[in-house]
């Protein structure tokens, strides 16, 4: 049975990654739900709101404002949270409830700005999806939004598209790429999201080029280019040391990377280089764009799929988030370097042993 | 809005309780998501959510069937209480939800389910959300079939938030679940039950040999039921005592269904208060209880606590084992400022704010929940003292106990205790109570 999952728990939601994406840019956030989807966003997928105050709010909606559909109840909620707040935007972030009484988000946009006075995100997740696709969306909608003006390129300013805690198992990780990409040398890097706040997203015609560091980032980059002619690359320009330490022993073997696909791209990309020849499949739970995938790399889709290809793959070494073990049968003859996925496991690098 | 709303006491309590000020209504507002509202704000984000709450029954597994979302913070749960093994999911995606196709999968989910399991489970409590409140989802049918096609007990839980503040709010609701597979017993009359905790009363509480002292011999808490066996005794009990009125639903069922009478208390820090409802209780069991070296005990401890400690000022939040307004009220009726409470105010709590309001007017009412506290400036305070939880959040450099530890803490053993926790939290000692 597809659907039924016996060893592992569910993965971060659409909703998780569309409030990721939008954690840092200063707006209210609402996730319209009667709280527990909140409680899921806040108290397990974004480690950033245990560290930093920040504008997250549950609509609280009951079963009667469900029933009858009373949007404006929310709307003027919404605008006396915003009044004298200093908050810059308002973001509206679907769950089930909304998504079965098919609220209308593009109507909720335009009341909320019509009562705020202020720009509007809504984004109609659904919580049935996996955090990639709400992160894609609201990356797309914070861009639509914000990046309005053509400006001119400035010269050695990159952005970094796609950056999410629940993408890169650090909250380091915006410095992390931006390190890694001034060493290549890029003046300016406005990793979006982690790093790079609203004043940077409305700049974003500016910079030279864009770099795509997980799938979730690519809708944006493509609007990106589309909208003002930024070229995009799809690339991740760091790895966690101890991956990257892996790799000559990687380098001789046959190996499986999980991971958000470009992430697991990245590995691949770097054992190869060590060894045109080895043998490297890439496979995720997640989003895998056709064209950055190769021959035998697949997406997996249930538990048993995951069991299946993984225990008769006669993989040597496979790279992964070593708490998706619990579904593995314990005789498994391959070894596990540990490259945690905070949407799957709600593990930060810190946590590897 | 640019500062946190708050409300003296004085002024809440002439307002009365049906001119609660909007900024204190949850209803009326969005609610603020903060580290401070974690646990009340979700019912299974921490603590003893409904999912946990469910898997109360001795050998019983859960089944979660919902969307993806619902059950994506269980892994923490689990993880914190080794429960991983006993949560299983039944994802449903957009054509479930449309179609409730979802409902015909549960009899085999549940089949397959107890097959993986090394000991087969004693129950599989399905858990439903949200999606199925609005579906309208008949899950009592789809658990019987579901029990007739795998042969074992499958129980519904509902996690239902939509309804928090309806007639039955899901921890209600799932306490009247853990209880509903009890069957009718013969009686034993030195046989009771205690509701309304999902972990024990603390070890050394006066209840337990208070009651032995009346002739109450055998004394079960779910908690403590080593298999559904001893769960299962739970139906011979001669009387049920109610600790927290999450449980007065379920009690009600007791009676119905299997004839076992029910007796409140609530949990109290005012030890003149909790003297009165054991008096009451022995009344009612037809006992006469001791209580007094434990009543000295707990005022020893208050005693001993201001002495070392002087007339500290507190603040009270609403994460922890108490009701934080009556908190409030047994500190300061011991001689203790509270500049501050954190709570819900209600019809059921309101009367110790107009206790409050005439011993102490100024203390100022916050809720956690109002979108005003993303301002709230811990230096504007006057406390140096802090109890609870989400008051810890809002103070962290102050001194202070948490206060919501899962070993439940009643009566005067519960008031010596916290004493005692202060008192080591203010002699820099972590507290270990």
């Amino acid at each position: 049975m597809k659907s039924l999952l016996k060893h592992l728990s569910p993965f971060a939601p659409d909703q998780s990654g569309a409030v990721s994406a939008l954690f840092e840019f200063g707006g209210l956030i609402a996730i319209c739900d009667a709280g527990g989807c909140t409680g899921n966003i806040c108290g397990f997928d974004e480690p950033r709101w245990f560290t930093r105050r920040s504008a997250i709010f549950s609509a609280g909606l009951r079963d009667m404002d469900a029933i009858l559909g009373r949007d404006d109840r929310l709307v003027a909620k919404l605008k006396a949270a915003m009044d004298g707040s200093g908050l810059a935007f308002s973001a509206i972030i679907g769950t089930p409830v909304p998504a079965i009484i098919a609220t209308d988000f593009k109507a909720l946009k335009r009341m909320a700005e019509k009562q705020t006075g202020l720009p509007s995100i809504t984004v109609a997740t659904t919580g049935t999806r996996h955090y990639d696709v709400g992160a894609s969306d609201a990356w797309l909608e914070l861009f639509k939004t914000f990046t309005t003006e053509r400006r001119p390129v400035e010269s050695g300013t990159v952005g970094v598209l796609g950056a999410s805690p629940l993408d890169f198992p650090t909250l380091d990780a915006g410095n992390l790429l931006s390190a890694a990409l001034e060493k290549e040398g890029w003046k300016t890097v406005n990793c979006y999201g982690m790093g790079a706040g609203l004043d940077a997203v409305k700049n974003a015609s500016a910079v030279e080029k864009n770099i795509v560091v997980s799938p979730a980032g690519l809708a944006a980059a493509k609007y990106l280019k589309m909208a003002f002619g930024t070229p995009y690359e799809v690339r991740c320009p760091w790895l966690p040391k101890h991956v990257l330490a892996a790799l000559p022993s990687l380098a001789v073997k046959k190996t499986l990377v999980i991971h958000q696909q470009f992430a697991a791209n990245a590995v691949r990309d770097a054992i190869l280089k060590r060894n045109e020849n080895s043998n490297v499949t890439v496979a995720s739970w997640f989003m895998m764009e056709p064209e950055f995938m190769r021959e035998d790399d697949f997406r997996i889709d249930s538990e048993e799929a995951f069991i299946e290809a993984i225990t008769n793959g006669g993989y040597d070494e496979v790279v992964c988030d070593s708490r998706l073990r619990a579904a593995l049968p314990r005789d498994c003859s391959f070894n596990i370097i540990d490259f945690p996925h905070f949407a799957v496991s709600g593990r930060l690098l810190d946590e590897v042993k | 809005m640019n500062q946190a709303y708050s409300i003296s006491a004085a002024e809440l309590a002439a307002r009365g309780k049906d001119d609660i000020p909007p900024e204190l209504l949850s209803s009326a507002h969005l609610i603020y998501s903060s580290p401070a509202t974690l646990a009340f704000n979700s019912p299974g984000a921490q603590g003893f959510g409904v999912k946990r709450a469910g898997l109360a029954v001795p050998g019983s597994v859960m089944l979660l069937v919902a969307p993806a979302c619902c059950g994506r913070n269980t892994a923490a749960l689990g993880c914190e209480a080794a429960l991983s093994e006993r949560f299983f999911y039944l994802m449903q995606d957009d054509t479930d939800i449309v179609t409730g196709r979802h409902l015909s999968r549960i009899p085999e989910a549940v089949k397959q389910v107890c097959d993986s399991c090394v000991k087969r489970p004693s129950a599989v409590m399905i858990c439903i959300t949200c999606v199925d409140a609005l579906l309208g989802t008949d899950m009592e049918r789809v658990c019987r079939k579901a029990s007739d096609y795998a042969g074992v007990p499958v129980v519904p839980c509902y996690m239902y938030a939509l309804t928090r503040e309806g007639r039955l709010p899901p921890m209600v609701s799932v306490r009247r679940s853990v209880y509903s597979l009890l069957q009718p017993r013969e009686k034993v009359p030195t046989s009771m039950n205690i509701l309304g905790f999902f972990s024990p009363l603390r070890d050394d509480s006066e209840l337990y040999p208070m009651l032995k002292s009346a002739g109450i011999h055998t004394i079960r808490e779910i908690s403590r039921c080593a298999d559904f066996a001893e769960y299962q005794a739970m139906a011979e009990a001669n009387f049920n005592l109610v600790l927290n009125q999450e449980a007065r639903h379920a009690a009600a069922d007791l009676r119905k269904r299997l004839g076992i009478p029910s007796v409140e208390l609530a949990r109290l820090y005012r030890t003149d208060k909790i003297a009165n409802q054991y008096r009451l209780l022995g009344q009612a069991v037809g006992a006469e209880f001791d209580d007094a070296p434990y009543r000295e005990k707990a005022e020893q401890a208050i005693e001993n606590f201001r002495t070392k400690h002087g007339r500290r000022t507190f603040a009270v939040g609403e994460w922890l084992n108490a009701d934080p307004f009556e908190l409030a009220l047994a500190l300061i009726g011991n001689g203790f400022s509270v500049s501050e409470i954190f709570g819900t105010v209600g019809g059921s709590n309101f009367v110790y704010v107009k206790k409050i309001a005439a011993l102490s007017p100024d203390t100022k009412i916050y809720s956690n929940l109002s979108p005003t506290m993303m301002f709230y400036d811990g230096k504007l305070s006057a406390c140096d003292t802090v109890i609870g939880r989400d008051a810890m959040y809002y103070h962290p450099g102050l001194p202070g106990v948490p206060w919501n530890e899962e070993r439940q803490p009643f009566g005067y053993a519960g008031v010596t205790a916290l004493f005692a926790a202060l008192a080591d939290a203010l002699s820099g000692k972590e507290s270990a109570r």
